[in-house]
């Protein structure tokens, strides 16, 4: 029974008796969700599409409303009709139900503002006000910074002005009486910072109006299935766990490799390149799960701590041999899919004496004991011949070669993790070919989801924003991991700055590589120069 | 060697004729003939659950293996379907096999996934045999389910012999046109103690009872639920058994302890109940309309002050939620079909241990009923 500014009658919210054995679907409390940014391209194609997916999944609250917030003055009905448009065309079972939507949209709305004007976010409280007692909500709000990161600060600050996500009480207060204070939660999109600096400068305007336990920077990388897979596959398996080590372990390739280039995005790529777009957050995230050590529990601070633990691990890329460790590049033309394309700095909003790198192939070490003298190979690119995202776990040979070598027929086995597409595990090992001759030849035992499970894995977005709804940060990046995958990384951009102002031009020198190749060959000699190859993915 | 014309058959997912005693040999020599012939796409033979379904007729033979054919494109397994039917009186009265494959096209079209199906068939005299088979069949290393969906014939020598090396049993409850039928899926459940059971019917009622308790999250809270005089679940007739399972799990789940049982006027039935020394009263009523294989329309919980707290169904996949104070919400509800609900039963929607409990309590209450009925005769 609610009173009439919807709030519950009783001051104590008695325990639903009838969720429990209902508990494996997990249900938040009721919310609403305002996306700023509304009318940008993350909202159309997977924000709306992935809250009427986890609507359909029935995984959202019985009461639960978004709100789009944007700078353009439209209806609450054109809106809708945008999104019914955004879900029919990206959400993941189309076409969309029509009852479905019907239910679905009649809590969807939308405000009009400007992210820099405190009087938009007064304005804003009323209007959530007004529909959360509409609706019967008692205060439960996520905000989704879905903006361009310019914006981050100043709608973080305008949320903080107009008490919009008041803090939580510290860590071990006393709990108030009644019922919990309704929560505030803000989910910050990449990239966060383009630098240390500019994270660090970030992290501190975001704490100025909230506190860190509200923050849930996402890296949807983190939430496919098979990068959560990776939890499982280490630490529910009795058997990988004793050989995930520099004694059994050669070295790790990880690819993050796209075939399209740089489409309509040239403008931001422009100032991004693949170290900070794929490297610093998506590729940094997945080695860090790979090579963490297993977590006290998995709760996210637990998590969190490990990986954190793997960042600060890595070792700075040594001045005096940099080129052994990091190649960058550019594609050139050359042919994709069937068709010409053209190089990167003939795409659209791309200066045609860009300096900027489609292409990164580096060589990690992290210092642990786990994994001293375990080279990590990374790379990342665009215009590469495939989509493909992978970990490669190459082990070690047979200590003795039983068989003798026979041509290349005895290979060391490789684990491959697919993250994407094709989500699964491959493990590749030798088997005697039938015949009187002991003839060896590799073999591959896989795992598909598609094949195994047969349901289509939900969109990462689907999961992370449940997860948010939930309270549960295990797969957001926390403000240390952030600055130092950030540490890491800014050392390389600052050793390509001071590399480009000792050219005549005070422009750096890039390889480039044709569009549908694999990369430039200096790629390749990175490996060669180890006695080692990257392997096809 | 198999002919050529044989294993595009099989291939093709058609029945093959093989000697009972050969089913092992011939699916192993049709796959491999198989990936030989394979011109474009790999073969993978893939099975990550032996799935047992016995079937008493020709009828329920046609039922089940429609079943297969759709849980097949979602869920690789082996399935073996032994088939009782005495009606073929020419027969010779020996066992009949047929090996098929079940084909999927995973999405891209890279990879084709096959599982296999095998069809036993004979008159009831041979049922001795079928234990054997089904331990000389199954899969090694993969789980075994047994859809046990005839509430006509719990308890048998097939089933002791199938409960020896089964998993996980699957049963429905939906089947049951008559609540008595419970007892003998309540006996059946504790003769497989301590199986983990599904129950098909028990799923086809989780999104009814997953959006009715959603009524009930913050900021309502439970406290309603406490405080309820009267509950009435709305039921089409001859869904009595899946009623009774719905008012069984809100007297569970609230601690309600079964007083008595009495017909009503309107055909339905009443149950009076003690909650914490104060009674308590649900009601089933029998409707009409559509309302999908679950068979039920709604439930409303009234409290002593006379709140009404409500799902009801407006049409086959939508209901509404009414609480007091906030206008109607209508809320999509799936009706999923049975082989989804069968792929949910093995996996862990079908290892619900409230399912034993609410069977067990949804008895108690019907022998109310029937002590009640008996005594008016």
């Amino acid at each position: 029974m609610l009173d009439e500014s919807g709030a519950p009658r009783s001051a104590t919210v008695m325990p639903n008796p009838l969720r429990e054995g209902l508990a494996e679907e997990r249900v938040p409390e009721p919310a609403v969700m305002v996306i700023f940014g509304a009318s940008g391209d993350l909202a159309h194609r997977k924000l709306l599409p992935a809250l009427y997916s986890l609507t359909r999944d029935r995984l959202l609250p019985a009461r639960f409303a978004i709100v789009g917030f944007a700078r353009r003055a439209i209806s609450d009905d054109t809106f809708r009709e945008e999104m019914r448009a955004a879900c029919n065309e990206h959400a993941r079972r189309r076409p969309i139900d029509p009852a479905l939507w019907s239910a679905f949209a009649r809590n969807i709305f939308y405000h009009q503002g400007e992210y820099e004007d405190p009087a938009a976010f007064v304005a804003l409280k009323q209007r959530l006000a007004d529909i959360e007692k509409s609706l019967g909500l008692h205060g439960n709000r996520v905000f989704y910074l879905a903006t361009p990161p310019s914006s981050f600060a100043s709608v973080i600050r305008s949320l903080g002005q107009a008490e919009l996500a008041p803090k939580p009480p510290p860590p071990g207060a006393p709990k108030p009486l009644g019922a919990p204070p309704p929560f505030a939660r803000v989910i910050i999109e990449k990239p966060f910072g383009s630098d240390l600096e500019t994270a660090r400068a970030l992290n501190r305007d975001v704490h100025e109006a909230l506190d860190e336990r509200q923050i849930y920077r996402i890296d949807h990388y983190l939430g496919k299935e098979t990068v959560q897979n990776l939890l499982v596959f280490r630490f529910a398996n009795g058997i990988f766990e004793p050989i995930w080590n520099n004694r059994f372990v050669d070295h790790v390739q990880i690819t993050g490799a796209e075939s399209i280039g740089v489409e309509a995005r040239g403008g931001y790529f422009e100032q991004a390149g693949s170290l900070r777009d794929m490297v610093q957050n998506h590729l940094l995230q997945v080695l860090s799960l790979f090579a963490m050590e297993p977590p006290v529990a998995f709760d996210p601070d637990a998590v969190r701590d490990e990986k954190l633990k793997v960042l600060k691990a890595l070792r700075y890329i040594p001045a005096s041999d940099f080129e052994q460790y990091v190649v960058r590049a550019q594609y050139a033309a050359g042919s994709s899919g069937g068709q010409a394309v053209r190089g990167y700095r003939e795409e659209a909003n791309v200066s045609p004496t860009s300096t900027t790198e489609t292409f990164v192939a580096l060589k990690l070490n992290i210092d642990s004991w786990r994994w001293a003298g375990v080279p990590f190979y990374v790379r990342s690119g665009k215009r590469l011949p495939k989509r493909v995202t992978e970990i490669a776990v190459h082990f070690k040979e047979a200590p003795h070669l039983l068989f003798g070598r026979r041509g290349d027929s005895i290979r060391p086995n490789v684990l491959a993790i697919r993250i994407q597409p094709d989500e699964g595990i491959a493990l590749n090992f030798g088997s005697k070919l039938p015949g009187p001759a002991m003839e060896i030849a590799p073999v591959s035992m896989e795992f598909r989801y598609g094949s195994s499970f047969g349901v289509e894995p939900p969109e990462a977005y689907e999961r992370l924003l449940l997860d948010c709804l939930l309270g549960d940060m295990t797969l957001f990046t926390r403000a240390d991991e952030v600055e130092a995958s950030w540490a890491w990384v800014s050392r390389i951009h600052r050793r390509w700055a001071e590399d480009a102002a000792q050219q005549e031009s005070g422009r750096a020198v890039l390889p480039t590589y044709p569009a549908g190749s694999w990369g430039p060959a200096a790629a390749e000699k990175l490996m060669t120069a180890d006695g080692r190859a990257w392997r096809l993915p | 060697m198999r002919l050529q014309g044989e294993i595009e058959r099989f291939v093709r997912g058609e029945p093959i004729a093989v000697e009972v005693g050969e089913i092992e040999r011939a699916l192993g020599s049709l796959w491999q003939e198989a990936s030989r012939v394979g011109d474009t796409v790999a073969v993978s033979r893939a099975a990550l659950w032996n799935v047992i379904i016995p079937a008493r007729g020709r009828a329920a033979l046609a039922t089940t293996k429609q079943l297969v054919d759709e849980i097949a494109p979602a869920l690789p397994t082996r399935t073996l379907t032994l088939c009782l039917d005495d009606a073929d009186a020419q027969g010779s009265g020996a066992l009949e096999a047929t090996i098929e494959s079940n084909v999927v096209s995973q999405p891209g079209g890279a990879r084709m996934v096959y599982s296999e199906e095998i069809t036993i068939a004979g008159p009831s005299a041979a049922e001795g045999h079928f234990g054997a088979l089904v331990r000389a069949l199954q899969v090694a290393g993969v789980p075994t389910a047994t859809f046990w969906l005839d509430p006509t014939a719990p308890e048998s020598l097939l089933t002791r012999e199938l409960l020896a090396v089964t998993n996980r049993l699957v049963l429905d409850t939906t089947a049951c046109v008559r609540p008595q039928q419970l007892f003998d899926m309540e006996r059946l459940s504790m003769a497989a103690q301590p199986l983990p059971i599904a129950d098909l019917g028990w799923l086809r009622l989780g999104a009814l009872r997953a959006m009715f308790a959603g009524i009930f999250d913050p900021p309502v809270g439970g406290a309603p639920l406490v405080q309820a005089a009267r509950v009435t679940i709305h039921h089409r007739a001859g869904s009595d058994a899946g009623a009774l399972l719905l008012l069984a799990w809100i007297g569970v789940m609230l601690g309600w302890r079964p007083l008595r049982a009495a017909q009503t006027s309107d055909g339905g039935v009443r149950f009076d109940f003690a909650r914490a020394g104060q009674p308590v009263a649900g009601h089933l009523v029998p409707a009409d309309g559509a309302c999908g294989r679950s068979g039920m329309f709604g439930i409303e919980v009234t409290t002593d002050a006379g709140d009404r707290y409500a799902i009801r169904r407006t049409a086959i996949d939508q209901a509404e939620l009414r609480t007091p104070g906030v206008p109607p919400k209508p809320v999509k509800l799936d009706s999923p079909s049975d082989a989804e609900l069968a792929i949910a039963a093995l996996g862990s929607r079908g290892r619900d241990p409230l399912f034993a409990r609410c069977l067990s309590y949804a008895r108690q209450l019907w022998s109310l009923e029937t002590d009640t009925a008996a005594s008016r005769r």
